[in-house]
């Protein structure tokens, strides 16, 4: 998967299963400050996120480390890229 | 009429999150649906026998461990006779392949003993075993009562250690494995499902010390009832909440079933969390969280009989219950084609009587067997509160079996057996409000994400089994984080602790 479709399934995900605008979803947006979710929103956007790219998410330093959306669709191709090599 | 807060339910956690409430100056009205009030923990009564429906023993009552904390602050604890296992209590666990019985001490000690006795060969495995449950409790504010909760509440917490693959590393014996595995029954999760991690928690318990309490979980509902009551607080039975008022992204009431209004500004919802989306307004949650809640994966069911014994089953000489495991495969599968009596099944005895004396309330037994909503699935067509003949035939044969078994291999210990009523995946559903008849709510399983006390609608906290953890403890433990999250957790903590 490329980054800007990794990108493209974030945004449409988002928008549907947070109701969030899909304008808003940039790569720049902060998740929490920008997009409003909050820690109780975590474990929603965790199993979401495992949902979409069929991925096994569940390490805490990964996810804390994510501020905006393009720190998420970064860590995303990287574990997508990860399982390929597997 | 209104009050502060507004608690849904009155089992362990609802009765727990009123005391604890009330008892710090809030105004809390408390309302059941059911004409009595205590959900699992209560009893119900056939020919003079009290039965516990949920309510057979407990851990965590030893002095400053937290069952006994809670009741102390609640004004509970002088109320209760609570009676320890004696020393040298155990489970009873028989395996029919080989006829061989194994105690499953409730002490650390006598447990390590054991095992080491009857399998010299795993000794390694067995201290790994055991070290790893107590250190997996080392950080849990709920064992170490000295630690503060909120680094163990709040945020993400990953549950990746597969209990399964733990063992398979660790332990070779069949029988062995099978008495480590034995306390999922106490969480409901299928051994394959099951985390290390949920398991220690439930197994440190039950290493740790058993309790009884005398006239059963129906004095500790009894108890919480008044300590409640002497506060101001109302406990409304037969009240249903139909739906929960919301405005401006917080609740505002609820309204009952016969129309009655109830205003406040947080509300404790103690049933099952997938059950409070009926109540709400749909967009108080996005889709991510209600297809969750909706979706969560319910603990495993059981197959109750409740029966008159001849003999009076005696506890003092050191046996609390008699298990036994199935002739061959897991003790605790994801699904069992094999009938309820010939899977894992255990027979334990009454409450006892309000006296010192670990001694049952008179000659009644309760047998149980784990059950699955396939079970009852071919009767689900016709699903009424009337039950069919069909139905009816079904329970009766497998009450006779279950009867029929326990009278063969403890029949020396009980005497016969008379069933007077017996309760399957259907019931537990229909009388605890217990989707598909879980017994201790959503699975707190490999996978899965079980919600947390708060939620994103202001005021409005979850609580029950569902949330953090299973059983009596686990449900008091919950009653107590939903009230800390209206009072100030680290707060209503320390006050817990003095």
């Amino acid at each position: 998967m490329t980054d800007k479709e990794v990108f493209q399934k974030i945004v449409d995900v988002l928008a549907e299963e947070f109701e969030l605008n899909k304008e808003e979803i940039t790569l720049e947006a902060s998740l929490y400050e920008k997009l409003g979710l909050d820690s109780l929103d975590a474990v929603d956007m965790v199993i979401v996120l495992e949902r979409t790219f069929n991925l096994k998410l569940a390490n805490e330093e990964d996810i804390r480390s994510i501020w905006t959306i393009g720190d998420l669709v970064n860590f995303i191709v990287k574990k997508k890229a990860e399982l390929t090599v597997e | 009429m209104k009050a502060d807060v507004v608690i849904i339910g009155s089992g362990i956690s609802g009765l727990t999150a009123a005391a604890l409430l009330a008892k710090h100056g809030k105004e809390v009205v408390l309302v059941e649906k059911n004409r009595n009030p205590g959900g699992s923990i209560r009893q119900f009564t056939r020919k003079n026998h009290a039965f516990d429906i949920g309510f057979h023993y407990t851990g965590c009552l030893g002095e400053g461990e937290i069952l006994n904390l809670l009741w102390q602050h609640c004004g509970v604890l002088d109320k209760v006779n609570i009676i320890p296992a004696s020393q040298g209590g155990y489970d009873h666990f028989e395996d029919p392949a080989t006829g061989k019985v194994i105690r499953g001490y409730f002490s650390y000690e006598h447990l390590e003993e054991e095992l080491i006795a009857n399998f010299p060969h795993e000794k390694n495995g067995i201290k790994t075993y055991l070290k790893t449950i107590r250190t997996n409790c080392q950080d849990v504010p709920f064992y170490k009562t000295d630690l503060p909760l909120l680094p163990f509440l709040r945020g993400y917490k990953d549950q990746v250690n597969s209990l399964s693959s733990f063992l398979d590393k660790t332990i070779e014996d069949r029988l062995l494995r099978s008495v480590l595995e034995a306390p999922g029954f106490l969480y409901g999760v299928p051994t394959r499902k099951a985390s290390v991690e949920v398991h220690s928690l439930v197994a440190h318990g039950y290493y740790s010390g058993a309790y009884k309490v005398a006239g059963g979980g129906q004095s500790v509902v009894n108890s919480f009832v008044d300590a409640i009551r002497a506060t101001g607080t109302s406990l409304s039975v037969n009240a249903e909440v139909t739906s929960i008022q919301v405005k401006n992204g917080a609740v505002t009431g609820v309204t009952l079933y016969s129309g009655e209004e109830i205003t406040c500004s947080q509300i404790i919802y103690t049933g099952h969390p997938g059950q409070s989306l009926a109540l709400l307004p749909p967009s108080v949650f996005r889709p991510a969280y209600k297809s969750r809640v909706r979706n969560l994966q319910n603990s495993l069911s059981m197959f109750a009989v409740f029966a008159e014994s001849e003999k009076f089953v005696d506890c003092t000489t050191g046996a609390l219950n008699y298990y036994i495991f199935p002739k061959t495969g897991e003790i605790l599968p994801p699904q069992s084609m094999l009938a309820p009596n010939q899977r894992i099944m255990l027979m334990t005895s009454g409450a006892p009587a309000s006296s010192k004396e670990l001694h049952g309330h008179g000659n009644d037994v309760t047998l149980l067997s784990t059950g699955y909503w396939k079970d009852v699935e071919p009767f689900l067509k016709n699903d009424s509160p009337r039950r069919s003949p069909e139905y009816t035939a079904w329970k009766a044969d497998i009450t006779d079996k279950m009867v029929t078994k326990a009278e063969e291999r403890w029949g020396a210990i009980s005497g016969t057996l008379t069933p007077l009523a017996t309760a399957t995946p259907l019931t537990f559903r229909d009388k605890l409000s217990a989707p598909s008849g879980c017994t201790y709510g959503a699975m707190h399983c490999l996978g899965q994400y079980t919600p947390d006390v708060r939620t994103r609608l202001s005021g409005f906290y979850l609580s029950g089994q569902s949330t953090l953890m299973t059983g009596v403890v686990g449900a008091s433990v919950a009653g107590l984080v939903s009230a800390g999250e209206i009072l100030g957790l680290e707060d209503l903590w320390r006050s817990i602790r003095l």
